[in-house]
């Protein structure tokens, strides 16, 4: 089903009304849970994620001290079997999930200050409620609240969001390389392209997009994944787009941990 | 088979003592319960949009676990020749060849799938996949739920329950999974069937006019209730209720418990018990207290080796000293237990109630 | 689980010192590649894949299957990662490392996500009957930048290779062996290849192809998968220290031009092959696009 980008580019607003540059509702706590050291829920529209943390705390494993020194972090993601529209069962061996879980991994770790924690382990739990899109952005950002939940010290919030582009050159399968689409449609579409900000799980489908992670506010980047084709040319923009909505993602961050903090301490 | 980090920690003197305070009459329990009395919980059902039905349930001592209903229709497989046949329960579910393909309102085992996740375990774990078991055959006992998942004689409706535990299994998460899966299966909604006969099912886009799978009457009440399973232990002539894992640990039987409504005419008066399941106490494997005559501490003589230690202690039963319990309780303590489940107004009767209350 | 020997301490401090110096330990500058050698096998499809010290062989293989229910018009098109215990003792047999499913991962997004290869066109009858390609990569030596050698040896194997061809007739489907008639290559959309950029001191050094010893002290890595034509196919950057988001826009630029130059080496490298397997030039009457003899016009 080919999203209909044609209204787009009339009234410019996407299909569920938001302009180019809107993020969707975030909505998150932390704190949700007792039996564990840290806890976040974050709703990114409809991707729904709950995020427990445990430790740091001793490693289970033992004698796998080939960390140098620093926490080693175990990352463990669930996707939930109602999470889709269609009821699906992931399985362990599931490639794409081992992905999410190894790029949450790599990127918390150089964020996290582990070589305070040598020698244990913080172990990450992440569940998929429900997804609709940027999947991998709210995994991140759940798993960031749940880790200033469990008190370990990082450098800064560690904030994701998607980027995509209205470009259709990509997604049209018949004409994959630029100089065998028909003349006319290419240039079209070139006049349609327009970056976009945090995309739904229709658009993702059907776009280009990729998934950015920076540290805090700044134009540093972490996390940096793209799964489809797009032109060289169109990456600048949506590169500076992503990193963009990163910063309006870290103030709602900052803001749900500071009313949590104030929260406990009105509260006593 | 209880998971292993639901060990506590005890000393042999501990659990003696908590063993003898649960063995009073009336039992006095570490946190002052009565013996039906359950911890206070947190419940919200219909969280999840995308799911037909679900729940989430957060008890006192912070586990907390999601269930997700999703139903979708299926294709049914016609079984030429297929007559009556005893209704058999299956621990599976999946591939036993009970019902009767055709006739109206004849459900099949396989029509319920339940998946369960604990953190920590592999799906294909002992685990969870004995408590999706013991849940699933609970569901099927009571024998209509299945049968309301008929669409016609092409279609039916497969019912996914997911089940996920958050928390790490801090203590034996039965009790936990299965209010969870009744919470989320009173909410669970199936949409108004459109077409009619045999034909293709089409249903109404309106949410708003879909049906509960478990039905309820104009005012809202309902007129039939998914089953609960309830965790109970016996410590000599006592029973106690919603263990926690202090008590568990000192348990000298376990026992689950699977209670659900026998008919919808004679509702909120019998309750029927469904299925009944001994449990592996924890309790087996806490050390052992060694009593002073054996002691090389108090005696100041060599200890004994491991094999005679064994055997001198066959037989003392010396008061205050830990001996682990070897499983088993009287008949009728289990009489008791079971009296005070289904009985009008019993503990699984105040349970239900106290869900139906849950609001969204 | 058996590991890789760790780089000692001074050996560390000596290649991030020599690196902030602008030098590398085989003296290339940062931005050039070990030599890309290629050479191919008897049977077509068979490809041996040499950057330095590290070696891959890619093997492509097809057989004729049922396509998948829910894919009815597509082929089959599957890739097969093994790493082999003698490219380095880290490797064990039957055990997937984390590095490995990566690799698999990059190479399922960079050939089949990009769709490289027209899966389409492995399709002989719809719904019951398309080719089923296999991919298997072995890796036989580590050293370095294993991601950049699978994916040319990947992508030129595809080219490399030669299917079996078909014709149909209604239901009737009769498959050619390479003695009856000359098999088709497979149709490829374009040909993506993957550069790795492996980064210090937060993005202010980066190199290319780097060995494995420059591999372990690297700060992190990002691979970007480019083809020709600069359409950008995938970027991974699994966390790793953080860098600039202007340095990745201009690691792809840089990335261009290496995918431009690699490829060009692919190419003249498959035409001395195809050169040397036709030496009597009558490849071109083989082709199976050319007209049979029977049906050709009388006169």
């Amino acid at each position: 089903m080919p999203l209909d980008t044609s209204s787009y580019s009339l009234a410019l607003l996407r299909l569920d009304g938001r302009r180019w540059n809107e993020l969707r509702r975030i909505h998150a706590q932390i704190s949700t849970q007792a039996a564990v050291d840290g806890s976040s829920y974050l709703e990114m529209g409809n991707t729904k994620i709950i995020c427990t943390v445990t430790g740091p705390a001793e490693g289970r494993r033992v004698g796998g001290g080939g960390s140098g020194g620093e926490a080693t972090i175990q990352v463990e993601i669930s996707v939930a079997g109602f999470s889709g529209v269609d009821r699906k069962k992931s399985g362990r061996g599931d490639r794409r999930i081992f992905e999410l879980s190894y790029t949450i991994e790599q990127a918390v770790q150089t964020t996290l200050h582990t070589q305070n924690y040598s020698g244990s382990t913080i172990s990450i739990n992440l569940h998929v409620l429900t997804q609709d899109g940027s999947l991998l952005a709210a995994l991140i950002n759940a798993a960031t609240l749940a880790l200033i939940d469990a008190g370990v010290p990082m450098s800064d919030y560690l904030c994701a969001c998607t980027a995509g582009s209205t470009t259709n050159t990509a997604s049209s399968k018949g004409a994959p390389r630029p100089q065998a689409a028909l003349p006319g449609l290419s240039s079209l579409d070139e006049e349609a392209d327009d970056p976009l900000l945090d995309l739904n799980g229709l658009e993702e489908q059907e776009l280009p997009f990729l998934t950015v992670g920076t540290l805090g506010a700044s134009e540093k980047v972490v996390v940096c994944i793209m799964e489809t084709r797009v032109q060289a040319t169109r990456l600048e923009e949506m590169l500076a787009v992503g990193v963009d909505g990163c910063k309006r993602v870290r103030s709602i961050m900052d803001s749900v941990v500071r009313d949590h903090g104030k929260r406990m301490v009105d509260e006593g | 088979m209880p998971p292993t980090s639901s060990q506590l920690l005890l000393s042999p003197a501990e659990l003696s003592y908590l063993h003898s305070s649960l063995s009073l009459t009336p039992p006095i329990r570490p946190d002052g319960r009565t013996t039906t009395q359950f911890r206070p919980l947190v419940a919200e059902s219909g969280i999840i949009p995308s799911a037909n039905g679900s729940a989430r349930v957060c008890f006192s001592d912070g586990t907390e676990a999601i269930a997700g209903v999703k139903a979708e229709v299926e294709k049914s497989q016609w079984r030429p020749g297929s007559t009556e046949q005893s209704l058999q329960v299956d621990e599976d579910g999946g591939d036993d060849e009970a019902g009767q393909a055709g006739t109206q309102g004849t459900g099949e085992n396989s029509w319920i799938s339940m998946s369960i996740e604990v953190p920590g375990f592999r799906d294909d774990d002992a685990l969870p996949v004995f408590l999706s078991a013991m849940l699933t055959e609970a569901l099927l006992a009571d024998g209509k739920l299945k049968d309301r998942l008929w669409i016609n004689r092409r279609f039916h409706w497969k019912l996914y329950i997911d089940i996920l535990l958050l928390s790490a299994p801090l203590s034996y998460p039965l009790p936990l999974l299965s209010l969870t899966t009744h919470l989320a299966l009173l909410s669970a909604r199936l949409p108004k069937l459109k077409s009619e006969g045999d034909e293709d099912p089409l249903f109404d886009d309106d949410w708003e006019a879909s049906t509960y799978l478990y039905p309820r009457d104009t005012k809202g009440a309902c007129l039939d209730r998914p089953p609960i399973t309830l965790l109970v232990i016996a410590v000599g002539p006592n029973f106690v209720f919603d263990p926690s894992k202090e008590e568990l640990a000192v348990a000298e039987a376990v026992i689950a418990l699977s209670a659900g409504t026998s008919d919808a005419s004679t509702l909120n008066k019998n309750l029927r018990l469904l299925s009944i399941r001994t449990i592996d106490p924890p309790s087996r494997l806490t050390p052992l207290g060694i009593p002073d005559a054996l002691s090389s501490a108090a005696t100041g003589s060599a200890p004994l080796p491991p094999d005679e230690q064994l055997a001198a202690r066959e037989g003392t039963d010396e008061h205050g000293v830990w001996n682990p319990p070897r499983g088993g309780m009287k008949r009728a303590v289990l009489a008791q237990i079971i009296k005070a489940v289904i009985e009008p107004g019993g503990v699984a009767q105040e349970v239900m109630d106290g869900l139906m209350h849950v609001e969204v | 689980m058996p590991r890789e020997v760790e780089l000692s301490n001074n050996e560390r401090d000596f290649i991030l010192g020599a690196l902030r110096q602008g030098l590398r330990l085989d003296g290339r500058g940062q931005d050039v590649y070990r030599e890309l050698e290629i050479s191919f096998g008897e049977e077509y499809g068979v490809v041996d894949v040499r950057l330095g010290k590290t070696r891959i062989v890619a093997r492509i293989s097809c057989e004729v299957v049922a396509p998948y229910p829910d894919r009815k018009f597509d082929g089959v098109f599957v890739i097969s990662t093994e790493f082999s215990p003698m490219a380095s003792p880290a490797f064990e047999v039957g055990r997937q490392n984390q590095d490995e499913i990566i690799l698999s991962r990059i190479l399922e997004k960079a050939i089949r996500r990009s769709s490289a290869l027209d899966t389409e066109s492995l399709c002989i009858i719809a719904g019951s009957k398309c080719f089923s390609l296999r991919a298997d990569i072995h890796v036989l030596d580590h050293d370095g930048n294993l991601i950049d050698t699978a994916c040319a040896g990947l992508v030129t194997a595809l080219q490399h290779f030669k299917r079996p061809d078909v014709e149909v007739q209604g239901e009737k489907v009769t498959i050619f062996t390479a003695r009856e008639r000359e098999p088709v290559p497979l149709s490829m959309l374009h040909h993506p290849l993957c550069v790795t950029f492996s980064y210090y001191d937060g993005g202010q050094i980066a190199l290319l192809d780097a060995t494995f010893a420059e591999e372990q002290v690297r700060e992190g890595e990002i691979i970007v998968t480019m083809n020709r034509n600069g359409e950008v196919c995938q970027i991974a950057k699994y966390g790793g220290v953080a860098v600039d988001a202007l340095a990745i826009l201009s690691w792809t630029n840089m990335a261009l031009v290496k995918v431009q130059a690699m490829t060009k080496v692919i190419q003249a490298r498959l035409k001395e092959d195809a050169e040397r397997r036709d030496k009597d030039g009558i490849a071109a009457e083989l082709r199976a696009d050319n007209d049979r003899p029977s049906e050709r016009p009388h006169g």
